[in-house]
């Protein structure tokens, strides 16, 4: 990519009848003299709209720019733009801002650009976009008479004159957005017999792009669209056989090693944990201080807490101290002054405010055998007969038996809770005496009781949901409705439904009246799943092997994690990362992607590629020519920017060979400068002596207007 | 303007001697630029081929037609030859362990490599 360019300071040294060359070019602008071996300024041929940030004002930017002084501009609203659109210039405006920036960097003075203008256009260009750059030229710039011309049949003429090719031949040309075949005879291009494919250098860059952002996901915003140019520019090649290449990679011999390219992005190491001692004994202080901090307050709390419980025991005591003092008839007025309406009441409370106590002490709890005495006195009525009790008192009776079992059961809940403790206790310890004697085994086993837990989990989890996880598209299997029919749980319950529906019949619906029916609406319904329990019982163990396994298990990653990561193609790293994954690599994609010049249906251009097109373009050419062919065929130069790859040639000539008839003379050469040589061409053509003749001159714009410039060609051998 | 920027010359100045008429004035403030310019698609359909000259080269006669030849499916992944297709997804892949690659991709990744072939489903 050019620097900027300088202004040029001798505009004025140049006789009004000396040619400006231009050659509008998709990817490059380049401008210079008539008659001189160089461009004078070449830039990108883009326009850059921002904002200034200080003022607020819009300002413009053609070309490349350098990217620090690009901090003034606040760059977010606008993007380069290209007065092209394929190869054809559409946008007039960014065309005017592209040559007043090339007239200034030229040193323009004057009230009017005062020379005649030579300038290129595409192969074929639409009457409407060439007389709008007429128009612009003339009414804006003032210039005296223009000159239309192909780019690489200049290239080509160039060429000819300095005996690469000779006048009757064929130019390959591939630029930026197109490629083009154009036969020469006798001199002259043969514009009916052309052909155009719509590949070129920025598709190859762009496929080159997208590639490594699909492969490298996490350095996408690395992969930026200067870089993979400098990457195509430098490591892409065509391969003379491309199947044979491929195979060559995909059994990874030694060869396809070799011809792996890396490109190592910067990479920072994490922080490292090795700090020195002293802040890592600062830290552990601070840390103890923090705990020691909390535990202080903890401690008092506790204190507190205990010292309130003993003193609310003590007044409870003393009032069953007075109590017991106070004589019967005066136990109910002297109760009513407190909140206590009996005594058991007292006594209950007492028992309650004993067992806090010991609670927050931290003492075990005794077991409730003093309720137990308290209880025969409740259950008092529920060995008496039925026979002995009155009304009321049986409504008692029911009572009482209600509030012992409901207590015996929470009993014997407590009591078997109390078993699985120290059942698991039990299974721990022999765990740990297990993973104490052979570390690995148990590990091992650890692992593998994981995975397949997870592995039916998963399983699961894809019955419900009919295995629609990752990919949406289920465009395939039918949609929606089909694929939930086919599952067997669903299968089940149409059957269920159906035979349901056919047995009740006609009449009245005595559904829900029977208790099989209940049966039969649980297993039909949507939420209910008959491996329910099981299926939280196997999440429970789960979850415990996932906490023991993150545990004693560095390398461990939770398969809730490993989704997360899956958006990635790579494996997931539970490691940390290193140099390597910072590496990227270019193996097939270095000639994949030139590959598309040949074959435009990797990347869904449905035309031929630039051999095949040769075929097509000698088919085209009218019988008149035949004997022409093979001198044509004996003279095929490559040019254009996107023809640099390595490899171009012979690709070509293999690719010919195979169109033309068995040993007809065949010779592709490139042409000596693949890029400048349009400019050269063109230059060499301005600034010979018939030049004024070709041209197309302000009078004829007044007078012919569009039509003259239907009929404008030029003649390319002078 | 900063010095720095004002030296490097840069910007686009919006007035030249050499100009007939200034950019300001050809484009008044204020008006959206853009939808002035015809594509090249409206272009080519205004031009009108057809109607003049039969025979004669115009842009769309010189196109190339589509390939004469089959052409090769390749891995959408990996670049290498693809014989089989994932039905589901459309993807062409080389291998059993690419596919499995491919049944694990999220939604997003499948039609980015589909637009690289030009296959994605556009909504529009």
């Amino acid at each position: 990519m050019a620097t900027m360019p300088q202004r040029q300071t001798d505009y004025r040294f140049f006789s009004p009848a000396i040619p400006i060359v231009i050659d509008n070019g998709g990817f490059n602008f380049r401008a210079g003299w008539a008659g001189e071996s160089d461009p004078r300024i070449t830039f990108r041929n883009l326009v850059h709209r921002p904002r200034h940030k200080a003022t607020g004002e819009m300002v413009t930017i053609v070309g490349d720019h350098d990217p620090a002084l690009l901090k003034y501009f606040d760059c977010t609203r606008s993007s380069f733009r290209s007065a092209f659109d394929s190869n054809v210039v559409y946008q007039f405006e960014i065309m005017e801002y592209v040559l007043d920036y090339a007239f200034e960097r030229l040193g323009a003075e004057g009230s009017q650009v005062d020379h005649p203008i030579l300038m290129t256009e595409c192969v074929c260009n639409p009457l409407s976009s060439r007389s709008k750059m007429a128009e612009l030229l003339f009414e804006t710039y003032g210039v005296p008479s223009l000159a239309f011309g192909v780019d690489a049949a200049f290239g080509y003429k160039f060429n000819q004159q300095k005996g690469i090719c000779s006048e009757d031949g064929l130019a390959i040309c591939s630029g930026f957005t197109t490629s083009h075949i154009i036969p020469f005879v006798q001199g002259e291009p043969v514009l009916e017999a052309c052909s155009r494919t719509n590949v070129g250098g920025y598709h190859v860059t762009y496929y080159l792009k997208q590639l490594l952002s699909l492969k490298y996901p996490y350095h996408i915003s690395s992969i930026t669209w200067e870089k993979a140019e400098e990457l195509k520019l430098e490591h892409c090649y065509v391969s003379f056989d491309y199947a044979a290449e491929l195979k060559l990679f995909q059994k990874g011999t030694k060869e396809a090693e070799e011809k792996t390219t890396f490109w190592q992005l910067p990479f920072i190491p994490p922080s490292q944990e090795e700090e020195p001692s002293e802040e890592l004994a600062r830290k552990a202080a601070l840390k103890e201080k923090q705990g020691q901090r909390l535990r202080d307050i903890a401690a008092l709390k506790k204190f507190t807490r205990i010292s309130e419980l003993e003193s609310e025991l003590h007044d409870l005591e003393d009032l069953v101290q007075q109590l017991e003092e106070v004589e019967e008839e005066e136990i109910y007025p002297f109760l009513s002054t407190t909140v206590y309406n009996s005594r058991q009441e007292l006594e209950s409370a007492v028992h309650r405010v004993t067992q806090s106590l010991r609670k927050a002490r931290g003492e075990p709890l005794e077991s409730e055998d003093k309720l137990d005495t308290s209880l025969s006195e409740k259950y008092s009525l529920i060995n008496v007969p039925d026979s002995e009790l009155t009304p009321e008192q049986l409504k008692e009776k029911k009572k009482q038996i209600f509030l012992k079992t409901t207590s015996e059961g929470r009993l014997r809940a407590k009591q078997k809770k109390f078993e699985e403790e120290l059942l698991r206790e039990k299974q721990n310890q022999q765990d740990e005496e297990k993973r104490l004697e052979n570390p690995e085994l148990y590990l091992e086993e650890t692992r593998a009781k994981y995975r397949d837990l997870s592995e039916r989990l998963e399983q699961r989890k894809r019955l419900k949901t009919n295995g629609s996880r990752s990919n949406g598209n289920n465009n395939s299997s039918g949609g929606i409705g089909r694929g939930e029919r086919l599952n067997s749980a669903q299968k089940e319950r149409m059957r269920l439904l159906t035979t349901a529906a056919f047995d009740r019949g006609k009449g009245e619906d005595t559904f829900g009246a029977k208790d099989e029916d209940w049966q039969l609406y649980k297993m039909m319904s949507k939420d209910y799943d008959d491996d329910d329990d099981s299926f939280e019982e196997d999440e429970a163990e789960l979850g415990r092997l996932t906490t023991r396994l993150q545990e004693i298990d560095e390398t461990f990653v939770a398969k809730s994690d490993m989704e997360l990561l899956q958006g990635t193609l790579e494996i997931p790293w539970p490691r940390p990362l290193t140099v390597e994954d910072y590496k990227m690599t270019l193996g097939i994609e270095r000639f994949r992607c030139p590959e598309i010049l040949f074959q435009p249906n990797m990347i869904g251009v449905d035309q031929a590629g630039l051999d095949e097109m040769t075929g097509v373009s000698l088919r085209r050419l009218s019988t008149q020519y035949t004997e022409a062919k093979n001198s044509m065929c004996n003279s095929i130069l490559v040019l254009g920017g996107s023809s640099i790859f390595p490899g171009l040639e012979s690709r070509l000539e293999a690719g010919i060979r195979k169109i033309r008839p068995y040993l007809s003379p065949l010779k592709v050469v490139r042409s000596m400068d693949p890029v400048l040589d349009s400019w050269r061409g063109a230059a060499s053509y301005a600034a010979a002596m018939e030049f004024p003749t070709q041209i197309f001159s302000i009078q004829d714009y007044y007078e012919k207007g569009e039509s003259g410039l239907r009929q404008y060609q030029i003649k390319y051998s002078l | 303007m900063e010095p720095e920027v004002v030296s490097s010359e840069m910007l686009l100045s919006p007035i030249f001697s050499f100009k007939k008429v200034q950019m300001g004035d050809k484009y008044p403030k204020g008006q959206a630029r853009g939808r002035h310019w015809k594509h090249l698609k409206q272009i080519l359909q205004a031009e009108n081929f057809q109607a003049y000259a039969n025979g004669k080269p115009n842009y769309l006669n010189i196109e190339a037609p589509p390939s004469a030849y089959p052409s090769k499916k390749f891995c959408d992944i990996t670049g290498f030859e693809a014989p089989y297709v994932d039905p589901r997804t459309t993807l062409r892949y080389a291998n059993p362990e690419i596919f499995k690659r491919i049944r694990m991709l999220p939604n997003e990744y499948v039609q980015r490599y589909l637009s690289l072939r030009n296959a994605a489903v556009v909504l529009r």
